[in-house]
């Protein structure tokens, strides 16, 4: 079978605006939580706030012309693809450009420019909607965007399961490039849905928190929203070393499974599923772990859920692994969420630093294992996953390893 | 049984698709049988009715009675005509 190893990373949210300054804030324990800045959020019962991206101004990355086509979405794909390719090394001439593939996790899809644009429509009565609203909306923009700001021309396409639409879309480029489909593949995660609509969407769910994100703790009330963008270059290990280039660690394995049960309630057996199939997978006994990068969104279900998975598939390493969620730092951010998360995940790989589960009060006898409570912690890692459960009953979890 | 007891079971057993006499105060929304998103909908079309908000904390779908939640329903009126 093909290996295949990550030698190139990109990210935005509201930690930082590039890889290395979202990982150092990781392990520094910083959250980019904090009241809503780009709309009146004031009205909104579930405390108006978020993990937004702050000081990004798209002129710096973009030309006019080129911005007029871009939802922020597309825009933070972008920013995180271009980085993941120049610290790949890559370039799509020749064979190249047709053997990658462009895959981008997207939860939901433009919709700062939907919502603006149906504002106009229904609000103010406008006749006209702006031409470029089809272009800037589609939940495919980003995959379509780099592949033609890269001149990629391999299978380029959208992943969608909601909070799981990163981890799903990486499955999905590793299963082509062992399929030998393709040799490479420029994939991760977006979404750019911090607005009123959605806020109130997912407000009357009752699943956000008032307070903040606290995973795994007592008192927790629920999780928090993020936005951004992660973006991997990932390879077969026989094109990387043809290259030369610095491989960040190997892509061990992939888990996906659904629940076939309720839409919103998760599910420890479809959890574990997911996590044992990516264990199987790359081969990995599950003593082999030593850090899990958790869903842990900080809802009351979804961390004692994970918990018992957990349980159920580690068994009596369980109380060994390292467990934490980084949500409290980023946000949820939905389709982008399993993308951002593996920046920390990889980080943990190869700094041997753990980041935290920050917000954590005390013990809820529900979620017993080590959380890696509020401090980052020393600890060397030679494999871990990282998982999502997503809305919809759908999981996927990823398993990466330290190379050599 | 209060109006607002007597409406709100109405929506209950309406939602939930059951005879309005199984509906006690002491029954939890878990006993009749409503759980997850049904739970967040029966609170939904209350705040509709009633034209109320009721905080998260009222809305406890495993342990809360369906008395309390007229309690806080009762409140959240109370509340509004202080106004």
């Amino acid at each position: 079978m093909r290996r295949i190893v990550i030698t190139g990373m990109g990210a935005i949210c509201a930690l930082g605006h590039d890889a290395p300054s979202v990982w150092k804030a990781m392990t520094e324990g910083v959250s980019g939580i904090g009241p809503l800045t780009r709309f009146d959020a004031s009205a909104l019962r579930s405390g108006g706030i978020a993990a937004e991206i702050k000081q990004f101004d798209p002129s710096r990355h973009f030309a006019e012309a080129r911005l007029a086509f871009l939802d922020p979405l597309s825009q933070y794909a972008l920013v995180a693809a271009r980085e993941a390719v120049e610290q790949s090394g890559i370039s799509f001439d020749g064979e190249r450009a047709s053997r990658t593939a462009v895959l981008v996790g997207v939860g939901v899809a433009g919709e700062e420019t939907r919502e603006g644009l149906y504002k106009r429509l229904y609000e103010e009565r406008a006749t006209r909607f702006h031409p470029l609203g089809i272009v800037r909306i589609m939940t495919n923009a980003p995959a379509s965007q780099i592949s033609m700001a890269h001149g990629i021309t391999g299978p380029t396409f959208a992943v969608a399961s909601a909070c799981a639409s990163s981890n799903h879309a990486i499955a999905q480029a590793a299963l082509m490039i062992r399929a030998g489909l393709v040799d490479a593949a420029v994939v991760g995660g977006a979404e750019a849905s911090l607005t009123l609509g959605l806020m109130r969407a997912w407000e009357s769910m009752r699943v956000l928190a008032p307070d903040t994100c606290r995973p795994f703790s007592a008192g927790r009330k629920g999780l928090v929203l993020g936005e951004g963008s992660a973006m991997f270059v990932i390879e077969t290990l026989e094109s990387a070393q043809a290259r030369g280039a610095t491989i960040l660690c190997e892509l061990a394995g992939t888990g996906m499974s659904a629940d076939a049960g309720d839409i919103a309630a998760p599910s420890a057996v479809g959890a574990s599923a997911a996590m044992s199939m990516a264990l199987r997978d790359a081969g990995l006994a599950p003593e082999a772990i030593g850090y899990v990068n958790a869903h842990g969104t900080g809802t009351v279900a979804n961390d004692s859920t994970e918990t018992r998975a957990l349980h159920s598939v580690f068994g009596a390493h369980a109380p060994a692994l390292a467990i934490s969620s980084t949500k409290p730092m980023h946000g949820h951010a939905l389709g982008a969420g399993g993308a951002l998360e593996l920046i920390g995940t990889i980080g943990a790989l190869r700094d041997g630093i753990v980041p935290p589960t920050l917000n954590y009060l005390e013990p809820d006898p529900a979620c017993d294992l080590d959380y890696v409570p509020n401090v980052a912690r020393e600890k060397k890692i030679d494999a871990a996953i990282s998982n999502s459960f997503a809305f919809g009953g759908l999981n996927a979890v990823v398993a990466v390893k330290r190379m050599g | 049984m209060s109006n607002v007891q007597q409406e709100t079971f109405d929506i209950i057993a309406k939602q939930a698709k059951i005879e309005l006499d199984t509906i006690k105060p002491e029954s939890t929304l878990k006993d009749l049988g409503i759980a997850s998103l049904d739970a967040i909908e029966v609170i939904f079309d209350i705040e509709e009715h009633f034209n109320i908000n009721l905080p998260n904390e009222d809305t406890d779908f495993d342990g809360g009675t369906v008395g309390q939640l007229v309690e806080a329903i009762e409140r959240q009126l109370a509340q509004k005509t202080s106004e």
